[in-house]
């Protein structure tokens, strides 16, 4: 009954940023693990492979009143047929169309109580197109919402940009998701090590993606554009407090807050309160003990759009002792 | 003391299981492409485990209303007739698509399939017919009791389609959300569906008006209606649990539970095909046998830890076959 939990990679990105030639990778290569893959569109892949999965990127509203809730149902569907399976998996691997909000994906595993049961979301990879990224921006919310919530993000096709060009590109990544593990890479070459297995959700080692908190938010209007913030105190937390403040955020400003996360010093517990969330779906639990004369600190991130830094800033410190 | 039964084990997972109509076979469709048939008479020598029918996994399966074999959909987007000797042939396929959903209506001798968004009719004579797209994948398939019509569960809501030679458009039910499974009541009055977000839906066919019942601590997968059409029992509770379809309907009343509380909760729930029994299988692998008319359940099976995947009965409702995650396969006799 206890069977461990499949990792799932969710892998995004924009047309022609490389996916596909990542996935084709990952299905042929020999690395003697065994990979289900969940694609839209069949047939792209040049691999004739029974592990390949055709899906519909099927979304539905959840019937809770919030319309950032909005989950894949085909996943659910597919993720229940493929445990179905005499073979076991070491891993599977969702890519959704270049156009698709990465939201959808990541809030099934936050949803459905069977592929939580079965799976764990591991990680949000995105494929970014070094030459084309910065005019990608400019045709809609797509390409930078990937960025958003990547937790890995393959700087792709490099050998196609000047040196300048692609620091450009960089500087620009940086300021929608800082946080992110960033792998310059050419024809998606990259150690599978690099995006497999990272346990970017787990809430155990959400002190591995622990960001370089030195960059502070920037507190410069950003427009509609999205952009990350972060805050830290070394003032301890009132849990009560903090519970009503990040709700209340979260069910107000769920839709914007594309993801969030944070470790927290709580006002007398020996362990550090670990949490993080995709829209207002949110997960939580006490992560590892604090030691013994180590500097307790709380830190949170926010990436999304139209984050209002003062607001938040006030709203995180009345939460503080 | 426990009744006699015949256990079988297998190393895939079991998606489903039936009884063929002459109620002397049984099968249990497993994720590893085969469809394990057994003599129902569990005194009877077992059988050779078949080869591999699917490529990938067996996901459905029903016995055929045509004669005394069986119909299987698999994941590798074929959907076959077996005989009883094992051997398979091919009605449809379509790859890259999986065929989860069946049903059959025994006396017009039709076979319903769902195959992504699409519903295909099989009738009598072989000839397949397509019914959508609907707005997502079909979830749920059902024929109604004069076989005239057929339902399918989809995104916010159902769509029944006449598939006799007259073609009449599609009548569509709605109600927002993700609906998972699909049974049409007994006496036809009814359609039921389970949703994601842990309630049932129930639509009054020919008033068009619906109700919900909510409550659940998990989604409700399985749903059956008592032969008399009284009773819809369902799954995800850890009694039996049955809301009351008899006079003026389940509006307002609670559901009535009975039995012993089982470890876990249910998965898989199926009426007795014309006495007022209903047994019921749970996610910690223990079986249960309900009476409705008594509020008394026994235990049919320990739990052993390995969710209960499936349950049949047989035609004449004395034999239960049913099947776990684990691959083990169980027929029990019920004759005293």
């Amino acid at each position: 009954m206890a069977q461990a939990q499949v990792p799932v990679t969710v892998l995004t990105g924009y047309l022609g940023a490389g996916k596909t030639t990542l996935l084709n990778r990952i299905l042929s290569e020999q690395h003697g693990k065994k990979y289900a893959v969940i694609v839209n569109e069949f047939g792209e892949l040049g691999v004739d492979n029974d592990l390949v999965v055709n899906a519909d990127e099927e979304v539905f509203e959840m019937n809770n009143g919030c319309i950032c809730c909005t989950v894949r149902g085909d996943l659910i569907r597919i993720i229940e047929g493929l445990m179905k399976r005499k073979e076991k998996f070491d891993g599977i691997l969702v890519e959704t169309t270049g156009l698709a909000d990465p939201g959808p994906v990541a809030q099934t595993f936050f949803t459905d109580d069977d592929v939580k049961a079965r799976t764990r979301l591991d990680a949000i990879v995105t494929v970014v197109d070094a030459k084309h990224f910065l005019g990608q921006l400019e045709q809609g919310d797509e390409a930078e919402e990937q960025v958003a919530f990547a937790d890995v993000i393959l700087l792709n096709k490099t050998d196609l940009v000047s040196a300048e060009d692609l620091a450009k590109v960089e500087a620009r990544i940086k300021t929608i998701n800082p946080y992110a593990r960033l792998h310059r890479t050419q024809k998606s070459q990259v150690e599978l090590a690099a995006i497999l297995d990272k346990g970017a959700f787990d809430l155990k080692r959400i002190l591995e993606f622990e960001p370089d908190f030195l960059e502070h938010g920037h507190d410069h209007d950003h427009g509609d554009e999205v952009a990350s913030l972060s805050f830290s105190s070394d003032r301890p937390v009132d849990p009560d407090k903090f519970q009503k403040w990040m709700g209340a955020l979260l069910q107000l400003r769920g839709g914007d807050i594309l993801r969030s996360k944070g470790v927290l010093a709580i006002d007398g517990a020996p362990r550090r309160y670990v949490y993080q969330g995709v829209h207002m779906m949110m997960d939580a639990d006490w992560g590892t003990p604090w030691k013994e004369g180590e500097k307790r600190s709380s830190k949170l991130v926010f990436i999304g759009r139209n984050l209002d830094a003062e607001n938040l800033k006030r709203g995180f410190e009345d939460c503080l002792k | 003391m426990l009744p006699p039964s015949r256990s079988v084990a297998s190393d895939a997972p079991v998606s489903a299981c039936a009884f063929s109509r002459d109620g002397k076979t049984v099968a249990f469709a497993l994720g590893d492409g085969r469809v394990r048939l057994l003599p129902a008479e569990v005194k009877d020598a077992e059988t050779a485990p078949q080869d591999p029918v699917h490529e990938g996994a067996v996901l459905s399966l029903i016995g055929d209303p045509l004669n005394d074999g069986f119909i299987s959909g698999g994941d590798d987007g074929r959907l076959l007739r077996i005989a009883t000797d094992g051997s398979a042939s091919e009605i449809a396929v379509q790859r890259g698509k999986w065929i989860d959903k069946l049903a059959a209506h025994r006396a017009n001798g039709t076979v319903a399939a769902s195959i992504g968004k699409m519903a295909l009719v099989i009738d009598k004579a072989g000839g397949v017919r397509e019914f959508g797209p609907h707005q997502s994948t079909v979830t749920g398939i059902d024929f109604s009791k004069d076989g005239s019509r057929i339902a399918c569960s989809h995104y916010d809501g159902i769509t029944i389609w006449s598939i006799g030679q007259v073609v009449l458009p599609p009548r569509r039910f709605g109600w927002r959300g993700s609906h998972v499974a699909l049974k049409w009541s007994t006496d036809g009055k009814f359609i039921a569906t389970g949703t994601q977000e842990n309630d049932i839906h129930v639509w009054r066919i020919a008033q068009a008006s619906d109700m919900r019942m909510a409550g659940y601590p998990a989604k409700v997968k399985s749903l059956s209606w008592s032969a008399d059409a009284r009773w819809l029992y369902t799954s995800s509770q850890p009694v039996f649990t049955a809301w009351p379809f008899s006079g003026k309907g389940p509006e307002g009343k609670p559901p009535l539970q009975f039995g012993d509380e089982g470890a876990g909760l249910f998965t898989v729930v199926a009426a007795h095909p014309t006495a007022e029994y209903v047994a019921g299988g749970y996610d910690s692998g223990e079986l249960q046998l309900g009476d409705i008319k008594t509020r008394r359940s026994v235990v049919l099976k320990m739990s052993d830890g390995s969710s209960v995947s499936a349950l049949a009965w047989s035609p004449d409702g004395f034999r239960l076959a049913t099947g776990n995650d684990n691959g083990d396969m169980l027929v029990i006799d019920l004759r005293r």
